[in-house]
């Protein structure tokens, strides 16, 4: 098999611009992906546990431009037209298998054996549509203020989203045959789907692929591709879509429907609109159609947890939106709050309080659940930039541009707290696998590590040299006492951190004393202002603390000065791809990372510490 | 082209924005209107109210007079400086020409329109036409290729820069600064006046756009600066430099003048003889330059912060630390690094050995040593000079470093001292000024700067245009073309100025957002992100005949704070937004209704049966909750608590420290009388200290203050002994000084409860007194320092 060239990265090209500038065409290669396996020590990340090499490095093709749909490429640097959007690639991974799910610290303290709880699988209850979770003990161990090793967990699953809203279970149906979406892929006329290229023994391959291997879905400019990361071919996708001028921008697979016949992939785009695709029978439904619900682009997706049919979206005008899959879309104009059901527990604390933190435009227990959106929040008006659901499945975690990370019960659709970044947006968040913690990354340059149940910063991670894009657990190198996360960023870099809440690194001014308790800080600072000086940015903070504060729920936490929070270094920093990178994901046995350009770089574990690995 | 742009746009399905490139003509179809050259600047400020008196609504291009378009992006970062132009126009505070008001009126001559929109003649005059120098522009924007069309110019198309600037010269008006207006402030003519000129002309324009033409300003620059002669391209940085030293000697040097004048009338034998004293103690240490005179230390206080130099002898261990001050900070670049990353670069650790040796005074000799420099106390306008441009290996050519550097909107310092006051300050960007070009010979020099409540605009020489907020982050130098951040103003701010023009600031977005329907905006993720269309290339489409309300809209699309009082930043997402987001479709809504009576009585049966299952769970569950809910009140109740129990602390501690400053002051206030018998008065003394103290400010060498400060101890006395006094004496002085400036005569303390937001309160207690600063910490250091200068 002859080797194409490599991908061109047109939207640097001055070869592409200045083609499309003189009004010729642009130049329409399409390329194919490409692996490599570099080695050398520039490609081992050398950790205390052992060295991390890297296995592959899939170079994904950039799609050349739509040729009716290129972008306007104005000569002129200050041109203020839009260019294509891309949010670098992202991977959705896929294991069928019920070994590769991290174990579930959250389920520590229960009774169900770790590894025997098989994900939710398919319910055959009346209820099927939206099983409650298994996967979820209540969340109040998150009041406790002791940190303590013993999690206290009350049993009991969260409910599922929406519960008690007869109008949301949809005409029961056999329950093992999955609905697929409605339109032929690849024999789509849409002008929204260019074309699609399956691969020809597609079939065959997935019917090949090992169970405890990943699919990985990744976007890449205009292109969306289904690979076999586990297949020596891996560099042949499976199924390439190329849109027109929308990009996907993220996407999500739900857990709870995966089978080796079915994935319920959803993906979000620059143009708001929104695809539910089924990548084995070539199916896919458009929704929120010409943003008809909401026409910002989507910036984060995802299945809500234990739900067959409902997704959250973010979209960049600062709504978080729930969908359902199977409904069809229509004109959405806020509902009068009033109109929420009366007989229920969530309505009656949020008909009155409408607060301008977290805006309930349509509520979940809305009546009227014919069509989409099933529930419209908005945040406020700035571009939320990425969200994450809690493992307990009550809480979700949403950051934005503005630099705050809000905490809010979806559950009951009310927003807990809001923090605020040292400086700059926020662009990352995700939970601890036990859910205590809450990561974000922004362009403060930090990770900051916050404590849901203590509602304060916990400490910030300095090591990044540019803002900090994708922050991840790493759910096999975590206990209930020591913790193990990675971050990427714009700087090119992987930093590992270990945290570990007892040996915190307190900065100088206020090492001496006893950590973690509210009052000893405070006494800190109260020392620091009898000795030297207190900041007036802490006194305007706190004054804002106290206007602010007066609604019932919504708790805003004022920033934390420097000189109090703990730093914590990394444990491994280094630079791992040429371009920025945007993506980053635990395996049992590897890292995962992308970049902006394309490369998905599979990193392989310590080996030796991988035959050692506790099983329990 | 055009014409494709309006297939494309018709193809698609809703509007579109179609980029500035098709605005024009699209606009020409959509809603008629009969005048074809309003501009997107004067769409944003149509339905503004009154003209201001701060010269805050004044949005002026500039012109361009072959290659000064390095002045242009400068005194545009300048004059949108909000406490920088304050002071500026109202710096000398009494004209001594008896101007009532203390204002000289301003008549701005104003060039005749020119018909045919050619050269100007300004232009002309200095060998180059507008044209020719537009062309020259475009051939910069190496590795674009400018495609003008067989015979077209490329002022000739509408989207183009050159054709927006010249019918930016022909709407006019053009202010011709011609003039120079010194003698009405009475004072010599300078840089400081002529740029005092061009922001009183535009504080007093009647119009609040148009173009100004800074001849005067140019001339007495290069009159300055030999090296600016030329019609070269120049570097816009070091304009700034010194612009910035420019106006501060000006104002020292016309203190100084008055001082002298006001000396010279009065008889006052004793005052006289005083200022014969501090002249000749002055020529005694051989020092010339400005005195300090109340009102001159605004540009100090304005930019200038203060770096400590800590340096450790690694043969002797011994630390020495040194002050600086500086007008901004000149930050080397890495690649793929954000500007907090390089700040932090900055501040690291550097070795200091082989050529690089550091002299150490306790082991006396070179010695390699550890140095670092921190921030001890950071400028309210913070102005990051991004070192774009270095030397090739062979060190004969500046190339020009294409790094992506990203930076924030907001910024705070994270190397800042351990006794820095407020480390925790936040800043927020308000102008970046833009090189655009291959290397330092070439290029085009543009702002994008934001204004108080019109948004961001971008000023390219005679053009002013809106932009969206995301167009800030085009320039962190990896977008092709060439154009790159080169220097970043913050200034200071606070959380609640910031979180409520974001609340603002999401509106008009949120507002942009719902006419874009199709568009990609910019990049949602990562931040790095591309474009999103501007207003510019958006309000056009709006339908004429769409309500008023979508007029108002528009507006507010580019002021993150509303200019009208209606539509102030009241957070009303859920009315404003969506009335404008959602097309309000009756049909949907009979729909609902319809549905919801079905549905009611299904509802009905549903509920009871359900209400029946679900009140036992549900009265548990809301109990938990409740309980929680509890818990999390307490605890925050508990935090707040805290928190204020310490405000009160905090605050009785200021008491204090202002009852014992009020304490130290009475007995202060004694002892000059206990001490008059000395030869100098101990008036005199801390005056004469105060002068030779300013003039070490003025000359901006920090060794110089050092040494300064060991001379003039030895210069007022002899033995130990009594320099300790003075010293002594000295601190107090400072602080008497202080006292009279900022009521915090106390140390650090005190410094607490002063404003830092305030950025034009006139009392934030550093005004000429950054070389105290120095001093205290100087004798902070403690007596063994000064029991060595003594023994030497």
């Amino acid at each position: 098999m002859f080797v194409l060239p490599p991908p061109p990265r047109y939207p640097s090209q001055a070869a592409y611009n200045l083609a499309v500038a003189n009004g010729q065409a642009a130049p329409m290669i399409e390329t194919n992906n490409i692996l490599s396996h570099p080695t050398g020590p520039e490609y081992q990340l050398v950790v205390g546990e052992g060295t991390y090499i890297l296995k592959d490095d899939l170079h994904l093709a950039t799609p050349p431009p739509h040729p009716s749909e290129t972008p306007i490429i104005n000569p002129n640097p200050l041109a203020t037209n839009p260019q294509p959007a891309t949010g670098g690639t992202r991977v959705s991974l896929l294991s069928l298998s019920s070994r590769a799910e991290p174990p579930s610290l959250f389920r520590v303290g229960t009774n169900k054996s770790i590894r025997s709880g098989i994900q939710a699988s398919i319910q055959e209850s009346p209820n099927e549509g939206r099983p409650s979770a298994d996967i979820a003990p209540s969340s109040d161990a998150g009041t406790s203020l002791s940190g303590s090793s013993k999690p206290l967990r009350s049993l009991g699953s969260a409910p599922a989203f929406g519960e008690g809203n007869a109008m949301l279970l949809g005409p029961s149906r056999d329950a093992g045959k999955r609905r697929k979406p409605k339109n032929n892929i690849a024999k789509s006329n849409s002008s929204f789907i260019s074309r699609c290229i399956v691969h020809e023994n597609m079939a065959k391959r997935v019917n090949e692929h090992p169970v405890e291997g990943y699919f990985a879905f990744a976007n890449i400019n205009r292109a969306f591709q289904w690979l076999d990361l586990s297949s020596p071919q891996m560099a042949d996708h499976l199924t390439k879509i190329l849109f027109t001028k929308g990009h996907c921008l993220c996407h999500d697979i739900n857990q709870v429907t995966k089978s080796m016949s079915h994935i319920d992939l959803i993906m979000g785009f620059s143009t708001g609109e929104i695809i539910w695709f089924e990548p084995i029978s070539q199916k896919y439904t458009r929704l929120n159609k010409n943003g008809i619900i909401n026409s910002t682009p989507v910036s984060e997706i995802r299945w809500i947890p234990g739900s067959e049919n409902l997704f959250l979206a973010a979209h960049m005008d600062g709504s978080l939106i729930v969908y359902d899959k199977e409904k069809d879309d229509a004109a959405f104009s806020p509902e009068e709050n009033g109109q929420q059901t009366n007989g229920h527990s969530t309505s009656d604390d949020s008909v009155d309080q409408v607060t301008p933190k977290l805006h309930v435009d349509k509520s979940v227990h809305s009546k009227n659940q014919k069509v989409n959106p099933v529930s419209f929040w908005k945040l406020s008006n700035q571009r939320i930039n990425a969200f994450a659901f809690s493992p307990d499945n009550r809480h979700i975690a949403v950051v934005s541009e503005d630099g705050t990370l809000r905490i809010i019960d979806y559950l009951k659709e009310q927003l807990l707290d809001i923090y605020s970044s040292y400086y700059g947006g926020f662009l990352c968040v995700c939970w601890s696998p036990d859910g205590k913690y809450v990561l974000t990354g922004g362009q403060d340059d930090l990770v900051s590590i916050w404590s849901v149940a203590e509602s304060t910063i916990v400490a910030r991670c300095q090591g990044h040299q540019s803002w900090v894009t994708a922050v991840c657990f790493d759910p096999w190198r975590c206990d209930d006492r020591n913790y193990r996360f990675g971050s990427v960023g714009e700087d090119c870099r992987l930093l590992l951190w270990d945290f570990n809440v007892g040996m915190l690194h307190r900065p100088k001014a206020s090492s001496a004393r006893n950590r973690g308790s509210i009052s000893s800080r405070l006494t800190n600072t109260l020392q620091r202002a009898e000795t030297q000086n207190t900041t007036p940015s802490r006194l305007r903070s706190n004054s804002s603390i106290s206007a602010d504060c007066e609604d019932d729920h919504t708790i805003e936490h004022p920033v934390e000065p420097r000189a109090t929070t703990a730093m914590l270094p990394p444990v491994m920093s280094k630079v791992i791809d040429p371009d920025p990178l945007c993506w980053l994901r635990f395996t049992e046995d590897t890292i995962i990372t992308s970049c902006k350009s394309g490369h998905i770089r599979t990193w392989d574990r310590p080996k030796d510490v991988a035959t050692e690995r506790k099983t329990g | 082209m055009s014409g494709l742009f309006s297939k494309l746009k018709g193809a698609s399905s809703g509007p579109t924005s179609p980029g500035s490139a098709a605005s024009p003509s699209t606009k020409h179809k959509k809603d008629a209107e009969p005048e074809p050259e309003i501009t997107p600047l004067q769409k944003m400020l149509q339905n503004a109210g009154p003209i201001r008196e701060d010269g805050s609504d004044k949005f002026f291009g500039m012109e361009n007079f072959g290659n000064t378009c390095y002045c242009n992006s400068m005194v545009q970062a300048l004059y949108f400086s909000v406490p920088f132009r304050e002071n500026v126009v109202r710096y000398p505070p009494l004209s001594p020409n008896g101007t009532p008001n203390g204002q000289p009126k301003i008549v701005v001559p104003i060039r005749a329109p020119v018909q045919n929109g050619g050269a100007s003649p300004a232009a002309k005059a200095k060998g180059l036409s507008a044209a020719e120098a537009m062309k020259r522009r475009a051939a910069i924007n190496a590795g674009q290729p400018v495609p003008p069309g067989p015979g077209q110019r490329p002022e000739d198309k509408p989207d183009s820069p050159e054709y927006k600037k010249k019918h930016a010269m022909l709407a006019g008006p053009v202010l011709e600064m011609t003039y120079d207006n010194a003698s009405a402030y009475g004072m010599e003519e300078s840089t400081f006046t002529a740029l005092k000129d061009i922001f009183m002309a535009l504080v007093a324009s009647t119009s609040r756009s148009g173009v100004l033409s800074p001849q005067r300003f140019l001339e007495i620059f290069k009159r300055d600066n030999e090296m600016f002669r030329t019609s070269m391209h120049q570097d816009a940085h070091e304009f700034y430099g010194l612009v910035l030293n420019a106006v501060i000697n000006n104002v020292e040097a016309n203190a100084q003048r008055r001082k002298e004048l006001e000396a010279g009338r009065k008889d006052n034998a004793l005052s006289s003889s005083i200022n014969a004293a501090v002249a000749s103690a002055a020529s005694a240490i051989g020092l010339n330059g400005g005195t300090r005179s109340p009102g001159t230390g605004w540009v100090h206080e304005i930019f200038e912060g203060v770096l400590t130099s800590e340096t450790k002898c690694l043969t002797c261990e011994t630390a020495s630390q040194r002050d600086e001050t500086f007008l901004d900070l000149s930050i080397d670049l890495e690649e793929h690094s954000s500007v907090t990353s390089c700040l932090r670069k900055f501040s690291a650790e550097e070795m200091l050995c082989e050529r690089n040796k550091f002299h150490c005074d306790n082991c006396g000799g070179l010695q390699e040593a550890e140095k670092r420099m921190k921030i001890k106390r950071l400028p309210k306008i913070l102005a990051l000079h991004l070192k774009r441009f270095k030397y090739t290996e062979d060190m004969t050519r500046l190339q020009k470093l294409f790094h992506r550097v990203v930076y924030p909107y907001h910024l705070r310092m994270f190397n800042t001292t351990d006794d820095a006051d407020d480390p925790d300050r936040l800043y927020e960007l308000y102008a970046v000024v833009v090189h655009i070009g291959g290397n330092a010979y070439h290029g085009h020099y543009v702002s994008v700067i934001k204004t108080k409540d019109r948004g961001w605009l971008l000023f390219d020489d005679e053009m002013v245009e809106p932009v969206d907020k995301h167009y800030v982050k085009n320039f962190f130098g990896d977008k092709p073309g060439q154009a790159c951040a080169y220097v970043l103003f913050y200034q200071e701010t606070t959380v609640e100025a910031m979180r409520k023009e974001q609340e603002a600031e999401g509106l008009a977005e949120a507002a942009l957002a719902s006419q874009e329907a199709d568009l990609a905006l910019g990049n949602p993720l990562n931040g790095n992100s591309l474009a999103t269309p501007s207003k510019a290339a958006v309000t056009p489409i709006t339908p004429p005949d769409d309500q008023n309300e979508f007029v108002s809209l528009n507006t507010v699309i580019s002021n993150p704070l509303p200019t009208s009082p209606e539509i102030a930043p009241k957070p009303a997402p859920g009315t404003l937004t969506h009335a404008s987001t959602l097309p309000i479709l009756p049909q949907p809504e009979a729909e609902k209704r319809k549905s919801k009576e079905e549905r009611a009585r299904e509802q009905k049966e549903n509920k009871e049966a359900e209400k029946a299952r679900k009140v036992a769970a549900k009265a548990a569950e809301k109990e938990k909750a409740k309980e929680a809910e509890k818990k999390r009140k307490e605890l925050e109740q508990k935090r707040k608590d805290y928190q204020r129990h310490q405000d009160e602390e905090v605050k009785k501690v200021i008491q204090l420290s202002k009852t014992t400053a009020a304490e130290e002051e009475q007995k202060r206030k004694a002892t000059p009388d206990a001490g008059n018998g000395g030869p100098i008065t101990n008036e005199a003394d801390s005056q004469e200290k105060d002068k030779l103290f300013g003039r070490t400010t003025l000359s901006r060498s920090h060794k110089g203050s050092k040494s300064l400060g060991r001379k003039s101890f030895g210069f007022l006395s002899k033995s130990g002994e009594k320099e300790k006094f003075i010293a002594k004496h000295e601190k107090i002085s400072e602080k008497d000084k202080q006292t009279q400036n900022t009521e915090n005569g106390q140390d650090t303390t005190a410094k607490d409860e002063q404003p830092a937001v305030d950025i034009d309160a006139p009392h934030t207690g550093q005004k000429g007194e950054k070389p105290k600063d120095g001093r205290f910490s100087f004798s902070g250091l403690g007596r063994k320092k000064s029991g060595m200068f003594s023994s030497s």
